[in-house]
C-alpha cells in the first residue's frame, strides 16, 4: 500500500504520472482563498517541490475562506504557517516557503526555479506582474480569480498556440474602473472550488492527463449553479503590451492601487474630472488657505465642512479630494471611503504643493 | 460589479451591424459601462477587434476578477 495507490491505479495516471509529480516544482502564488485549497490538494496528490509564496500574515477575517488556517493561526504569518502545516502532514513533499510578496525585482529569480506557476494573488498589479514573467520565461499559468458569487480559472502560456492575461485584458484597468478588491465580499466555498480547479489543471498539465483547459476560460456563477467556457484567441497585436525584456520587465510599473481610497497624480486628477460622468474635484483647503486657486472645474469644500456633512459630494460617482501637502486629502479620502463603500474616492498625491499641481502651472 | 448595474444578466437588445457598434449603443444606453473594465465575448469566443453581428450572437461582458 502506499500513499499514492488510489491515483496510481488510476487507468492512463500510473506510476509514471505519479513519478511526473513527484518531480515536479510547483510555485503558488498567494496562500489565500486560492492558494490554501490549490495547495492543499498539490501536496495532498505527491508534487515534489511545493513554493508558497505570501509576504501577508493570517486575520480573523480569512478564515472563511482560507481553510488551512484556524483561529489559533491569527497574526501568524501565512507562507510560513502553510508550510509548517502542509510539512506535518505530507512530510515527502518539500516546501519552500517565500515569506514575501513577489514583485517585478523579485519575480524572475523566484520563477526560475518552478516548472509551473498558480496563481492565487488577490490583485490585478500581482496578476499583470505574474503573467508578464510568466511569458518572458515560458512557464505555464494557471490562472484563477474570484469577484463575489463569480469565478475564473484558465491557463496561460501553455500548449500550441498560448494565450497570456494580456489577450484577454491588454491592459491592467485604472483605478476607477474596479472596485475596491479588498472590501468586496466572498463566500468562502467560491475560492475553494477555484483554487481546486487551478490545482487540477496543474495535476494534469504535469501528469500529461486529460485536455488542459488552455486557450479558453471557464467561468463559473455560484447563484446560478452555471459553468460556461469562452474561447481566448493568441493576439499578435497584443504582444507590444508585454515586456521585451527582464530589463523593461523590472523597470516597468506593475503598482495598480487598490485600497481604502486611493492616490492619483494630478494629470489624472484633471483627465479624469473631464472624462468621467459624475466626477467632482474637491478642494477641501479650509477657505483661508494659501494659495487662493479657483477654477471652474473645482468645488471648494472644506474638510471642517466635509467632516460634518457629505451631501455635496454625495451625489458624485466618483470623488478626487485635494489639500496642501495630500495628507489631509488621503485622510479625508479613507473617511468618505467608509461613508460610501460604493464609491470610488481618490486622494491627489502630494496636493497643490506638488510641482505638477496646476497652481504651479498657470503661475508661470 | 457589472452584473448588478445592469437591470437584467440576460436580455435582447436591438440589432447593431457590428461589435463597436453595439458597444456605442450599450455605452449609450447604459453610461455606467463607459467607466467600466470588460472583454465582450461574441457566442462564447472572446473578441478584441471590431466584429461584424448578424443579430442572433449571444454576447457576453465580462469583467476582470482580482480576487482570490
Amino acid at each position: 500500500m502506499s500513499r499514492f495507490e488510489r491515483q496510481t491505479i488510476l487507468p492512463g495516471f500510473g506510476q509514471e504520472g505519479q513519478q511526473k509529480l513527484k518531480a515536479a516544482r510547483v510555485l503558488v502564488v498567494g496562500a489565500g482563498g486560492l492558494g490554501c485549497p490549490a495547495l492543499l490538494h498539490l501536496a495532498a496528490a505527491g508534487v515534489g517541490t511545493l513554493g508558497i509564496a505570501d509576504g501577508d500574515n493570517i486575520s480573523e477575517s480569512n478564515l472563511n475562506r482560507q481553510t488551512l488556517f484556524g483561529h489559533q493561526h491569527i497574526g501568524k504569518h501565512k507562507a510560513e504557517t502553510a508550510g509548517e502545516l502542509l510539512k506535518e502532514k505530507y512530510p515527502d513533499v518539500n516546501f519552500n516557503v517565500i515569506s514575501e510578496f513577489l514583485n517585478n525585482s523579485n519575480a524572475i529569480e523566484i520563477l526560475r526555479d518552478y516548472d509551473l506557476v498558480l496563481d492565487g494573488s488577490d490583485n490585478f498589479g500581482t496578476r499583470y506582474m505574474m503573467n508578464d514573467a510568466c511569458v518572458l520565461l515560458d512557464k505555464p499559468l494557471v490562472m484563477g480569480a474570484i469577484y463575489q458569487y463569480e469565478g475564473q480559472v484558465t491557463v496561460f502560456n501553455y500548449g500550441e498556440n498560448p494565450v497570456n492575461y494580456r489577450d484577454m485584458y491588454p491592459n491592467a484597468p485604472q483605478p476607477h474602473e474596479v472596485p475596491n478588491c479588498s472590501e468586496t465580499g466572498v463566500l468562502g466555498v467560491l475560492p475553494g472550488l477555484i483554487g481546486t480547479l487551478q490545482a487540477t489543471e496543474a495535476i494534469k498539465i504535469i501528469s500529461g492527463i486529460g485536455k488542459v483547459l488552455t486557450n479558453k476560460v471557464l467561468f463559473y456563477n455560484l447563484k446560478t449553479s452555471g459553468f460556461f467556457e469562452v474561447a481566448v484567441a493568441p493576439n499578435s497585436d497584443l504582444k507590444k503590451e508585454l515586456p521585451a525584456s527582464e530589463e523593461v520587465f523590472r523597470s516597468k510599473d506593475y503598482n495598480i492601487t487598490c485600497g481604502l481610497s486611493e492616490s492619483i497624480d494630478w494629470k489624472k486628477a484633471l483627465d479624469w474630472k473631464h472624462s468621467l460622468k459624475s466626477c467632482v474635484l474637491v478642494d477641501i483647503r479650509e477657505l483661508e488657505e494659501e494659495p487662493v486657486f479657483e477654477r471652474v472645474d473645482i468645488s471648494k469644500i472644506p474638510m471642517s465642512v466635509l467632516n460634518q456633512d457629505q451631501d455635496k459630494v454625495r451625489s458624485f460617482e466618483n470623488i478626487i479630494l485635494f489639500c496642501k501637502s495630500g495628507k489631509r486629502s488621503e485622510h479625508m479620502a479613507a473617511e468618505l471611503k467608509k461613508q460610501f463603500p460604493e464609491k470610488k474616492v481618490f486622494s491627489v498625491d502630494g496636493g497643490i504643493m506638488h510641482p505638477a499641481s496646476p497652481v504651479n502651472s498657470e503661475e508661470k | 460589479m457589472l452584473a448588478e448595474k445592469m437591470p437584467q444578466s440576460e436580455f435582447e437588445f436591438p440589432y447593431h451591424k457590428d461589435s463597436n457598434e453595439l458597444l456605442k449603443a450599450l455605452n449609450t444606453k447604459y453610461p455606467f459601462l463607459a467607466d467600466l473594465k470588460f472583454s465582450l465575448a461574441v457566442d462564447k469566443q472572446l473578441v478584441q477587434e471590431n466584429t461584424p453581428l448578424k443579430g442572433n450572437e449571444e454576447i457576453a461582458l465580462l469583467p476582470p476578477f482580482s480576487g482570490g
